[in-house]
C-alpha cells in the first residue's frame, strides 16, 4: 500500500509541476521527461542486460511515425493506430533480435546501427507517406471521449508514461527475469549453466525495451505535433548511450540522473560553447569510463562509503 | 546401500578431428553417491564433464539422466532437468551481490510468468526463494556475506558461492569441476564436509578431481581415466592399490 | 561499354577507400579485439589535414600527404594511450575501450567542428581530377601490398599475428603487448587518415563525413572477413560495385543507394558474419 501511495505522490508532484510552469518551460520539461523515459528503457537493455544497441531512437521513431501515419493517412481509429504501432515495433524488434542472438555480442550493435541508418533512409525517401526529409506536421492529437488533451494535461500524460515505464522496468528488474538479464550480461556461459536461456532472455529484453521506446514515441508525436528524420538519427542514439554511461549504467537512478544532466547541461553551457556541447559529452564519457565506470551513481555510492 | 542410478553414461565417445578425447566410456552415478573421476592431464575428464553438462555434443554414445536422454541438449535445458555444475575457474556474476548470484542458480525453479512479474504478483515467490537462498548461503559457510560484492570474496569464498549457486537450482545431480583446486587445506576440509552434506541429502555428485588426497577419503566410488579410456572403477581402497592406476597416474605417490 | 568502364574505375576507387577504412578496423581488431568506430572520424581528420596543408598553406602534394600521414600515426598512438591502454592494463572488459572510443569519436568530430567553419572545405587533387581514381587505386595497392608483406614476411608482422591468435601466449613468449597495440592503433589511424585524404577532393572535407565512412568501412570488413588483409580490400570493392551498380541500373530512387551498404551489412551479419575469406 505504501508503495502505491509513493507512486501516486510522485505522479502528483511531477504532473503538478507542469501546471506551475510557463509554456516555454513546459515544453522543456516535457522533453526532459521523454528523455528520462527513453533512458530508463535503454538502461535496462544496455546497463542491465548488457546489450549494446543503437536502435532505440529508431524504435522511438517507428512509434511516432506509425501512429501519425495510421491516424492521418490511413484514418484508423485511435486505439487501433496505437496497437498497430506497438505491433510494428515488436515485429521489427523480433526481426533484428532473433537472428542476432546467434552472433557475438557486438554484432547486435552493428545490426542495430544499420537498422537505425536504414530507418532514416526510408524516412527520407518515403515521399508522401513519411513526408520525406521535411517529415509530417500540422496534425493534432485526436479527441478522446470528447476532450482534447493539451497543455499541462498532456504533460501529465507524459508523467504517466514515465512512471508506467519505470514501474514495469522496476518490477522486471527485481525479479528472476532481471537477474537473468544481469547474468547474461555478466557471464553468459555461467548463466546458461544455471538454466538461463540466454538467447531468449536477450530477445525478450530487446523486444520489450524497444516496444517501450515505441510507446514513448507515440506520446512524443503529439508534443510538437511534428515528426521529422533528424530527431531519430544516430546523434541522439549516441547521446542516449552517453547519458546512461555518465549517469551510471545498470541503475534506474543512473539513467534518470544521466538523462537529466546531459539534457539540461546544454542550456547551462550554451553561453560558453555554443552548440558544441556534444564535445563535452564525449569528453565526459571518456572520463567516466576511465575514472568511474559506474557513473555518477557509482561516484555517489563511493563517496557515501568513504566520506 | 544400492539406490537407483540417476546418471547413466554408455559408450560415450568424443572425437575432435583426428584426436579421440574420450573413447567408449561407460559409468553411472547413483542417487546420494559421490563418484570421483580422476586421471592425469589430458585423460578426458574435462571433456566428459563438458559432454554431460551440454557444452558440446558427443560423437557417439548416450547419456541418460533420470531415464531421459540428455546428450546434445543445450546447457540451459540440462540445468532445467536438475543437472547443475560448478566451474573450475570461478565464474560469479560480478555485477550482483552474493545473494543474487545464488538466486540465479534457482532460475529454473521460479514458476511466475513474466506477466505475473509485471503485474506485481510474483513477490511472494521472490520472498520465499530469497529466504531459501539465505539458508543455502549459511549452509556453505558464507552466512555473514549475503549482500557482499562478489569482487570482495576470496578465491575460496568464491568457490563456496559456486556451490551455493548450483545448490539453489535444487539439483538431483551436481557436477563439480576440480573444486579443490587452489584451496587451502582448511578450505579443502570444509569443502569435503559440504560435499558429504550434499550427498547425504540424496543428491548425486560427480566430482572431477586431480587431487588424490582430497578424493580418496571423500568419494564413495572412483573411476579412473587415462587417454580417454576408463582403466578402473571401484571403491577407493581398490583404486588406491590398482596396478594399472598406479602405473598410469600415481607413480611416485604410490607410497601414500 | 565506355560507360561501364567509367563506372568500373569509379567503383574500384570507392572500393579502395572502403578497403582502407576496413583495413584500419582490421589492424586494430586483430591484436586487441577492439572495434574502433572512430576510424570514420580519423578519416575526417585526415581530410581536414589535407585541406589545411594542401589548400590553405599550399604545400607541395607529396610533402603534405606525408605530413598528414605522420600526424595521423601520432593521433592513433595518442588515442590508444588515452582511451585504450589505461583500461586494458586495468583488465577492464572489452566493452570499456569500445565505449571510450565512441566518446573519442564525438570528441574528434566536435573538435574539428569547433575549429573550422561548418561549410565543406576543398582539398586539392593529387594529379588532377581525371587521374584521381587511378591515384587512389595506386596508393591503395601500395598500402595493401606493404601491409600484406609486413604480416607475411616480417618478424614484427608475425608477432602481430601471434597476439591476434592468443594474447596471453604471445605475452608469455615475450612479445610486448602494449607496443603491438600502440602500433596497431597508429597504423589504423594512418590507413583511415589516408582514406580521408584520398576521398576528400571529390567530396570535400566536412565534419559529418565520418559516420557514413565508418559504416561503409565496417560493412566492407564484414563482407571480406576479419581474418585476412586481402579481405578488407575485397570487401571494399564488392561493396562499392554493389552500390554503384544499384544506383546506375536499379529502378529505385537514388537516395536509396545509401541503403545498399546497410542492407548488405545486415545480410552478411545474419548469413555470413565471418565474411567471405577465411582466416588461415
Amino acid at each position: 500500500m505504501t508503495s502505491l501511495l509513493r507512486w501516486l505522490g510522485a505522479a502528483l508532484l511531477l504532473a503538478g509541476a507542469a501546471f506551475l510552469l510557463s509554456d516555454y518551460h513546459n515544453d522543456v520539461y516535457r522533453k526532459l521527461l521523454l528523455w528520462v523515459t527513453l533512458a530508463l528503457s535503454y538502461n535496462f537493455l544496455f546497463g542491465i542486460c548488457g546489450q549494446i544497441a543503437f536502435s532505440h531512437f529508431a524504435f522511438y521513431g517507428i512509434g511516432a511515425y506509425s501512429v501519425v501515419i495510421f491516424l492521418f493517412q490511413f484514418h484508423l481509429p485511435f486505439p487501433l493506430a496505437i496497437l498497430l504501432g506497438i505491433a510494428l515495433c515488436i515485429l521489427f524488434a523480433l526481426a533484428v533480435a532473433i537472428p542476432s542472438t546467434r552472433l557475438e555480442g557486438f554484432y547486435l550493435a552493428l545490426a542495430t546501427l544499420a537498422l537505425a541508418q536504414l530507418f532514416i533512409v526510408v524516412l527520407n525517401e518515403g515521399g508522401a507517406v513519411t513526408g520525406g526529409p521535411g517529415g509530417l506536421a500540422n496534425y493534432k492529437l485526436p479527441e478522446i471521449l470528447g476532450t482534447r488533451i493539451r497543455g499541462p494535461w498532456y504533460t501529465a500524460v507524459i508523467v504517466l508514461l514515465l512512471l508506467g515505464t519505470l514501474a514495469v522496468l522496476w518490477r522486471l528488474d527485481c525479479s528472476w527475469f532481471g537477474r537473468a538479464c544481469r547474468a547474461v550480461r555478466d557471464n553468459p556461459e555461467a548463466a546458461a549453466a544455471m538454466g538461463v536461456d540466454v538467447a531468449r532472455t536477450k530477445v525478450i529484453a530487446f523486444t520489450l525495451t524497444s516496444a517501450l521506446a515505441g510507446i514513448a514515441g507515440m506520446v512524443y508525436a503529439f508534443v510538437d505535433n511534428t515528426v521529422n528524420p533528424p530527431i531519430f538519427g544516430l546523434d541522439n542514439a549516441f547521446l542516449l548511450l552517453f547519458m546512461v554511461i555518465v549517469g551510471g549504467a545498470g541503475r534506474h537512478a543512473g539513467a534518470i540522473l544521466g538523462a537529466a544532466l546531459l539534457f539540461l547541461l546544454p542550456f547551462v553551457l550554451s553561453p560558453l560553447i555554443g552548440h558544441h556541447h556534444v564535445l563535452v559529452f564525449g569528453g565526459l564519457v571518456v572520463v567516466a569510463i576511465l575514472l568511474q565506470p559506474r557513473g555518477l551513481v557509482g561516484l555517489y555510492d563511493a563517496i557515501r562509503r568513504h566520506p | 546401500m544400492p539406490s537407483a542410478a540417476i546418471l547413466e553414461v554408455r559408450r560415450l565417445t568424443k572425437r575432435f578431428g583426428g584426436l579421440t578425447a574420450v573413447s567408449s566410456l561407460d559409468f553411472e552415478v547413483r542417487e546420494g553417491e559421490i563418484l570421483g573421476m580422476i586421471g592425469p592431464n589430458g585423460a578426458g575428464k574435462s571433456t566428459t564433464f563438458n559432454l554431460i553438462a551440454g557444452t558440446y555434443g558427443a560423437t557417439e554414445g548416450e547419456v541418460r539422466f533420470a531415464g531421459e536422454p540428455i546428450l546434445g541438449l543445450p546447457p540451459h535445458r540440462i540445468a532445467a532437468r536438475g543437472v547443475l555444475r560448478t566451474f573450475q575457474h570461478n565464474r560469479p556474476f560480478g555485477g550482483m551481490p552474493v545473494i543474487d548470484n545464488v538466486l540465479v542458480g534457482a532460475h529454473t525453479r521460479f514458476a511466475s510468468s513474466l506477466w505475473a512479474v509485471v503485474g506485481g504478483k510474483a513477490l511472494r515467490e521472490e520472498t520465499e526463494r530469497r529466504k531459501r537462498a539465505e539458508e543455502l548461503i549459511e549452509f556453505v559457510g558464507l552466512g555473514e556475506l549475503p549482500h557482499a560484492d562478489v569482487s570482495t570474496l576470496s578465491f575460496g569464498q568464491g568457490r563456496l558461492l559456486e556451490i551455493a549457486r548450483a545448490l539453489a537450482g535444487e539439483p538431483r545431480l551436481l557436477l563439480f569441476d576440480e573444486p579443490a583446486a587452489g584451496l587451502t587445506l582448511a578450505e579443502c576440509e570444509r569443502l569435503a564436509g559440504i560435499i558429504r552434506g550434499i550427498a547425504a541429502r540424496g543428491i548425486a555428485v560427480l566430482l572431477i578431481e586431480h587431487d588424490m588426497h582430497f578424493l580418496l577419503p571423500l568419494a564413495h566410488r572412483i573411476a579412473v581415466l587415462n587417454f580417454g579410456v576408463k582403466i578402473a572403477d571401484g571403491l577407493p581402497e581398490q583404486i588406491r592399490n590398482h596396478p594399472a592406476v598406479l602405473e598410469a597416474y600415481l607413480g611416485s605417490h604410490a607410497a601414500t | 561499354m565506355q560507360d561501364f568502364l567509367e563506372l568500373a574505375v569509379s567503383a574500384a576507387a570507392s572500393g579502395c577507400i572502403y578497403g582502407l577504412i576496413a583495413l584500419a578496423y582490421l589492424l586494430m581488431i586483430r591484436p586487441t579485439g577492439i572495434i574502433n568506430f572512430a576510424v570514420g572520424e580519423w578519416a575526417m581528420v585526415g581530410a581536414f589535414g589535407g585541406y589545411l596543408l594542401l589548400s590553405k598553406f599550399e604545400w607541395p602534394y607529396p610533402l603534405g600527404m606525408a605530413a598528414v600521414l605522420v600526424f595521423m600515426l601520432g593521433v592513433g598512438w595518442l588515442t590508444e594511450r588515452i582511451a585504450v591502454r589505461p583500461l586494458v592494463e586495468r583488465g577492464a572488459p572489452l566493452l570499456a575501450p569500445i565505449l571510450a572510443l565512441l566518446g573519442m569519436l564525438v570528441v574528434f568530430r566536435e573538435a574539428i567542428s569547433v575549429s573550422f567553419p561548418p561549410d565543406p572545405h576543398p582539398v586539392p587533387y593529387a594529379l588532377g581530377i581525371q587521374h584521381q581514381s587511378f591515384f587512389i587505386i595506386a596508393v591503395t595497392s601500395v598500402v595493401f601490398i606493404g601491409v600484406w608483406l609486413f604480416f607475411e614476411r616480417s618478424v614484427a608482422g608475425k608477432s602481430f599475428e601471434a597476439v591476434a591468435i592468443h594474447r596471453r601466449a604471445a605475452a608469455l613468449m615475450g612479445i610486448n603487448l602494449s607496443r603491438v597495440t600502440a602500433l596497431s592503433f597508429a597504423g589504423g589511424a594512418g590507413a583511415a587518415g589516408l582514406a580521408g585524404l584520398l576521398v576528400s577532393p571529390n567530396v570535400s572535407a566536412h565534419y559529418l563525413m565520418g559516420v557514413p565512412l565508418a559504416i561503409q568501412g565496417f560493412t566492407a570488413l564484414v563482407i571480406g572477413g576479419v581474418g585476412r588483409v586481402e579481405g578488407a580490400l575485397l570487401g571494399g570493392l564488392l561493396l562499392a560495385f554493389a552500390e554503384q551498380l544499384t544506383v546506375r541500373y536499379a529502378p529505385i530512387p537514388a537516395g536509396y543507394a545509401q541503403g545498399v551498404p546497410l542492407l548488405l551489412l545486415m545480410m552478411f551479419l545474419l548469413v555470413r558474419p565471418t565474411g567471405l575469406l577465411r582466416a588461415k
